[in-house]
């Protein structure tokens, strides 16, 4: 509830008290089903200015680099080994303006290739936004150089494809963690098994020796294939002693309709953790 | 989960107040009204709070914004607590005299702490610096504030002879849901 509040507020009052240029972008992930075969995408602008919205798809999953922070890699032309939809999802209209206070939507039309195999398939979705004009202002002193820069931002969407059944699980293993300051730091090794990426969140507990909670952290992600999440939680500073933390990554989100959550058997781990 | 309803209710109880158009539909003599309503589940918003501006410039010096400074560019996005997103910047490497004849350009540098993010605060003093030229993962804030602020700096180095006018460039941040 206080999410939505705020959120409220951020959408209400926000774009009324900046002069501030944007779009909002809902959802932030789109599950299209082979039945179905098309989805959308509402864009509301609740700024005062029209925006200039472009379209666009590309190819890209999660994983995370050498220091387990999460990244996107693309693929500009994936093969057959990758479960892409880019060949086969399209947006309408690519192009379009949105303006102050009005709503457009995004329509996306799948046509996948005779026998498909069954399973889940991603594409991303791009939406830029630009606003429509750029105010000019002329200069007083003719001798004079202004210097300004227009920002324009691109918000990039996930779009999953299901065709018949469709299965994912996790395996978790490596896990570490490490107390820095009032901050905790975790790793550990995710792989994905099925024919789906498995959508939940990670959910770490840090119990004392009485078995006293004296913190706890959640994190949405999306393991795709494989990854190894560096994440850090400021949970306080802890007195001296030893604890223990626990680790589970659970088929559940806040954010997402659970319909739209694949079920899959919560992996748990411990380790502990000692305050010198 | 518990609170989903609710917190749909009013999201979409926001997008009304703010406008967002309803449909009503009379048929016949016994009018009949239907609301249509838009259920979303959270997005992700995107606003630009402030372009990047150097101000008048003196040709021969280099101006620098830092990202903590009043003039550094400025978003606030709004999206899913705790939820990852990569930044990515498209950076120029020259902005064009948009008042003066084609060819007419300025280089324009970021530096490797040119940019910065942070959850929920809106302050960049205590922001996570990183080189936008390679990007970041950020992070938005926590339930009660599921926001990130990201700030960008520059630095432009107009020559002796460059031509007076107003210099435009773009920088576009691509930003993804992980």
């Amino acid at each position: 509830m206080t999410r939505a509040l705020w959120l409220a507020a951020a959408l209400g009052l926000g774009a009324a008290s900046l002069e501030a240029q944007g779009v909002m972008v809902a959802p932030h992930a789109i599950y299209i089903d082979h039945r179905a075969r098309s989805g959308s995408v509402l864009l509301y602008n609740p700024g005062t200015e029209a925006v200039e919205v472009t379209i666009s798809t590309l190819f890209g999953y999660p994983v995370t680099d050498s220091s387990g922070a999460i990244v996107l890699r693309t693929v500009d032309a994936p093969d057959s080994t990758l479960p892409s939809a880019l060949a086969w999802i399209q947006a309408f209209p690519r192009r379009l303006t949105v303006a102050p206070l009005e709503r457009q939507t995004v329509r996306l039309l799948a046509r996948p290739p005779v026998g498909l195999p069954d399973g889940e398939y991603w594409v991303r979705l791009m939406i830029a936004v630009k606003a429509g004009t750029i105010p000019i202002t002329g200069v007083s002193d003719t001798t004079a150089i202004q210097v300004g820069l227009t920002l324009e931002v691109r918000t990039i969407i996930g779009i999953a494809y299901r065709k018949g059944p469709v299965t994912t699980r996790v395996m978790l293993s490596q896990l570490r963690a490490q107390l820095v300051g009032d901050t905790l730091i975790t790793w550990s090794r995710l792989e994905r098994q099925g024919n789906a990426a498995f959508v939940g969140t990670i959910r770490g507990t840090v119990v004392d020796s009485t078995g006293a909670t004296r913190a706890s952290f959640a994190s949405p992600l999306g393991v795709y294939f494989t990854m190894e999440p560096r994440i850090a939680s400021i949970v306080g500073k802890l007195p001296r002693g030893r604890y223990w933390l626990r680790y589970e990554v659970v088929a559940e989100r806040e954010d997402l309709d659970p319909a739209v959550v694949l079920p899959a058997p919560t992996v748990r781990d411990s380790v502990q953790l000692i305050v010198p | 989960m518990s609170n989903r309803p609710a917190r749909l209710f009013v999201l979409l109880a926001a997008l009304g107040a703010l406008g967002v158009p309803q449909r009503g539909v009379a048929q016949g003599a016994s009018a009949s009204f239907t609301v249509r309503a838009v259920v979303v589940t959270i997005g992700m918003t995107i606003v630009t709070v402030r372009d990047l501006n150097f101000g008048t410039v003196p040709k021969g010096v280099a101006t620098t914004v830092q990202p903590t400074a009043a003039t550094a560019g400025e978003w606030q996005i709004t999206g899913n607590p705790n939820a990852f997103v990569t930044i990515a910047f498209t950076l120029p490497t020259q902005l064009t005299n948009i008042q003066a004849l084609p060819g007419s350009t300025m280089p324009i540098t970021f530096l490797a702490n040119s940019a910065r993010w942070r959850r929920a605060n809106n302050n960049p003093a205590g922001g996570n610096a990183f080189n936008p030229a390679v990007g970041a993962t950020g992070r938005f804030g926590p339930n009660a504030n599921p926001t990130l602020y990201i700030w960008i700096g520059g630095r432009v180095n107009p020559a002796v002879t460059a031509k007076p006018g107003i210099y435009r460039g773009t920088i576009i941040l691509s930003l993804t849901y992980l």
